[in-house]
């Protein structure tokens, strides 16, 4: 299997600059647009992604990231939307790309509105608590939110993230319930259970890491189909006896509507051979996301399901859905 | 002794001629940034992370801390000469800054800027390297109820930031809370005062609202009075430009205050510039002899936010590496900075970089120098700004206020909220109500609305959360004595009159 990708991959190289000669091939500075301001998980990710093209040359051109904040992502994926026909403009959504329209009237583009290229990444996520906590794994913690219902704490980020559909997810498998409190930043949100505010959160797996290492943290379970290669003793949640469907958080990209067809095969196959090189491979590994490729139409599928099952996932939690 | 050796082994870091280079590239970055409004330190570390990954990663991070903290220093230039604020740091500033400026003591409100940055800055950088650890251990006993109180004793402010009128101040304060309201509620996703606007889904700049009330409606009143506005004095000779004796005098507990606030604000994660600025101002005024000044021009009520801002950036610094928890956008960009490099922040980074830690601390000290020796001969240059025509001056005011503006998000509708900003505050100017406490309660709004939501859900909706836990209990208090304050000054004057009478 993985022999016959990397093949696939050798010839999709070999073939490039022949497809190179006939179809599109950009001729200026390309614009990477993202909806975080500078420093945000989009935005780092983006400039990764133009640090590796100009190491790897990967383009004839300069990726230049272009940061669209505003509206939870309603802004760029609209700036996207205006660029109609537009040949050198890129746009790099995540998750929140696809549920902000789901909750807000306002967000009005939606993914289908804009052209698939290619999705990129998944990122899996761990359940982690304090070091010092009483619970040594998760079906204990289950165990203590079923006694005292509404008791135990989680710290996450607003009602429609992962955290939370996490925790939808396995409050409605196992009847039980706890409390969700919505932090802004991340560091908030390991803050609160650091000082022992909280009893539980959902945490990425590089950023749970160094805790762990310390000693500060201790993980109960992983939100990933597979045991992640740093997490090999840690059960994944179906191991564990939740089978909840693992909610992936994606990262990938797309392009303003009406481009040429010749367009979308040259990007979708630009970021296959972006994800086959020794720096992506690298920068995946250090951060533990998962390698999710996908070319557009896969991607195009993806999103209709995707936003089918969370659309479900939101009005099971009690979130107003416009969409 | 352990600090004495680390310290010791960061100086011959800092020292070597390249870091010493990169250490004055950033601070000279970060003071051209701080001036620009609009432009941030995390737009420009992000800009240059490209750059610094051939660089050796000890000259890099000493760069980009350089651009940080270097960016508090200039911040305060825009709204002490233009009453623009280059950042929601120095908003505070624009008080008492702008009104010197008008009385020609531009000069010493610039210098007085750079000196109490460079004392707090340097204070900062002190506990950063000797109480970081119980210092974050404090910072995780806080959680949304002490927020709750933090931002409360913040809010109690607005009586000392009020004109002649309380009612009219209160007023103020709850169209900027509203203002903060606007946008998608963290908490259930909804909308709220977006009318259908995609732009407002994620709320109102702070920033946009401060340029446009100060600025804005500045230049917009001063244009109507047109034919009274006449030349800004600029006194001659660097003497009359730089502060005196007994204005570093006055700033005595400014120092101290902006000092410790700035850095305890800072260590929480929560916590931020703008509220350190705020509350340090705040104080200030609260334990002045001569509080009724306060608004007019007085150089402390600069020093004390000008010192608080930059002491946070030692205090921010705290969680960022004893616990890889980053507190604000920019040592976010910071954190991932470090792991692009291939580190990984967190309660271990320290003990096992310690040639990075110590690196970056000793280089703080020598930045700050460097920054103090780098602003103050600016002073002169920027006083000289005021000298220009009215004809000249109110364009190039409201040129620098849409530019910075404009490069914080790149987007027209902030243009077009800075004018209705503009609007807003030339009608607060004409009734006569105050600004200062709308920028408060926007400041504060959103982060206190979250702590009390935070709380009640910590508590299953018991208040009793918010004084059960002493040092929230404690910061309450306080802002229920900051609140009887005028009422003190009433019983104060009544009492007077009754002695008089007799």
């Amino acid at each position: 299997m993985k022999s016959a990708s990397s093949l696939i991959a050798l010839v999709a190289l070999l073939c490039a600059p022949l497809s190179f000669a006939q179809g599109f091939k950009p001729t200026r500075t390309v614009d990477l647009v993202v909806h975080t301001g500078p420093g945000g998980g989009s935005d780092v990710l983006a400039r990764a992604i133009a640090i590796m093209v100009e190491k790897e040359k990967l383009l004839p051109v300069r990726l230049q990231v272009i940061n669209k904040p505003g509206g939870n992502g309603a802004v760029a994926a609209a700036h996207l939307a205006e660029k109609r026909g537009d040949q050198n403009t890129l746009g790099l959504f995540t998750g929140v790309w696809l549920q902000t329209p789901l909750v807000s009237a306002e967000a009005k583009v939606t993914l289908r509105d804009l052209t698939p290229i290619a999705r990129l990444v998944l990122e899996p996520a761990v359940i982690a608590v304090k070091a010092d906590s009483p619970y040594k794994t998760l079906a204990e913690f289950i165990g203590a939110a079923r006694k005292n219902p509404g008791q135990l704490k989680q710290s996450g980020g607003s009602n429609t993230s992962r955290d939370n559909v996490v925790r939808q997810l396995l409050q409605k498998s196992t009847g039980t319930r706890w409390a969700f409190i919505s932090f802004p930043g991340g560091g908030e949100r390991i803050a609160a259970l650091l000082g022992g505010h909280v009893d539980i959160m959902v945490i990425e797996p590089e950023e749970a890491g160094e805790h762990i290492r310390a000693g500060n943290m201790r993980v109960l379970a992983q939100v990933s189909e597979r045991r992640l290669a740093k997490f090999p003793e840690i059960p994944t949640l179906k191991e564990a006896g939740f089978d909840v469907p693992v909610v992936p958080q994606v990262r990938g990209v797309v392009a303003p509507p009406g481009i040429p067809k010749e367009n979308v095969e040259f990007w979708q196959d630009f970021f296959r051979r972006l994800t086959r090189t020794q720096s992506w491979r690298k920068y995946i590994e250090d951060n533990q996301f998962e390698d999710g490729y996908q070319n557009a139409a896969d991607l195009a599928k993806f999103y209709e399901e995707f936003t089918d099952r969370m659309r479900e996932i939101l009005k099971d939690a009690g979130v107003k859905t416009v969409r | 002794m352990e600090i004495l050796a680390g310290l010791f082994h960061g100086f011959a870091v800092a020292l070597e001629p390249a870091n010493l280079f990169w250490c004055f590239v950033g601070v000279l970055l970060g003071t051209v940034v701080g001036i620009l409004p609009g432009l941030g330190p995390p737009a420009t570390i992000a800009m240059l992370l490209p750059l610094t990954f051939n660089m050796n990663p000890a000259g890099a991070i000493i760069m980009l801390a350089g651009i940080y903290y270097g960016a508090k220093y200039g911040g305060s230039t825009t709204s002490i000469l233009m009453n623009v604020p280059g950042e929601s740091a120095s908003v505070v500033t624009c008080l008492d800054g702008y009104q010197m400026a008008k009385k020609g003591r531009a000069g010493p409100a610039l210098g007085i800027a750079a000196i109490a940055s460079f004392v707090a800055g340097t204070v900062g950088v002190l506990g950063l390297m000797l109480v970081a650890p119980p210092i974050a251990k404090f910072a995780l006993s806080f959680s949304s109820p002490e927020y709750f109180a933090l931002m409360s004793l913040g809010l109690a402010l607005v009586v000392l930031l009020a004109g002649r009128s309380i009612v009219k101040a209160l007023l103020a304060a709850l169209v900027g809370l509203w203002i903060a309201s606007v946008g998608t509620d963290l908490f259930s996703s909804t909308s709220r005062f977006t009318f259908g606007q995609m732009e407002l889904l994620s709320g109102i700049d702070f920033v946009v609202v401060a340029i446009g009330v100060f600025a804005l409606a500045e230049v917009m009143v001063n244009m109507e009075a047109r034919e009274e506005t006449q030349l800004l004095p600029v006194p001659k000779g660097l003497k009359n430009l730089l502060p005196t004796m007994q204005d570093l005098k006055d700033c005595r507990f400014a120092f101290l205050n902006g000092s410790v606030i700035g850095f305890l604000v800072g260590a929480l994660p929560g916590g931020g510039s703008t509220i350190a600025s705020f509350l340090s101002y705040g104080l200030e005024k609260a334990v002045s002899p001569r509080r009724e000044q306060f608004g007019t021009g007085v150089i402390e009520g600069v020093a004390a936010p000008e010192g608080a801002n930059n002491s946070e950036t030692g205090g921010a610094l705290v969680p960022l590496l004893t616990l890889g928890i980053p507190g604000s956008g920019t040592t976010a960009i910071l954190l991932a900075a470090l792991v692009l490099w291939g580190f990984k922040p967190g309660p271990l980074f320290i003990p096992e970089h310690p040639a990075l830690f110590w690196g970056l601390v000793a280089s703080m000290y020598i930045g700050n120098v460097m920054l103090l020796i780098l602003n103050l001969p600016l002073v002169p240059l920027f006083a000289q700004v005021l000298r220009m025509p009215v004809y000249v001056l109110y364009p190039l005011i409201l040129g620098v206020s849409m530019v910075g503006v404009y490069s914080v998000s790149g987007s027209l509708f902030d243009l077009l909220l800075l004018l209705v900003f503009g609007l807003l505050g030339y009608l607060m100017r004409k009734l006569d109500y105050p600004s200062a406490p709308l920028i408060l309660g926007l400041a504060l709004g959103a982060g206190m609305e979250r702590a009390l939501r935070q709380s009640l859900m910590m508590s299953e909706g018991k208040l009793s959360i918010l004084v059960a836990r002493p040092i929230s209990a404690v910061m309450l208090s306080f802002a229920v004595l900051v609140l009887l304050i005028p009422m003190f000054g009433k019983l104060n004057a009544w009492r007077l009159r009754a002695l008089e009478q007799d």
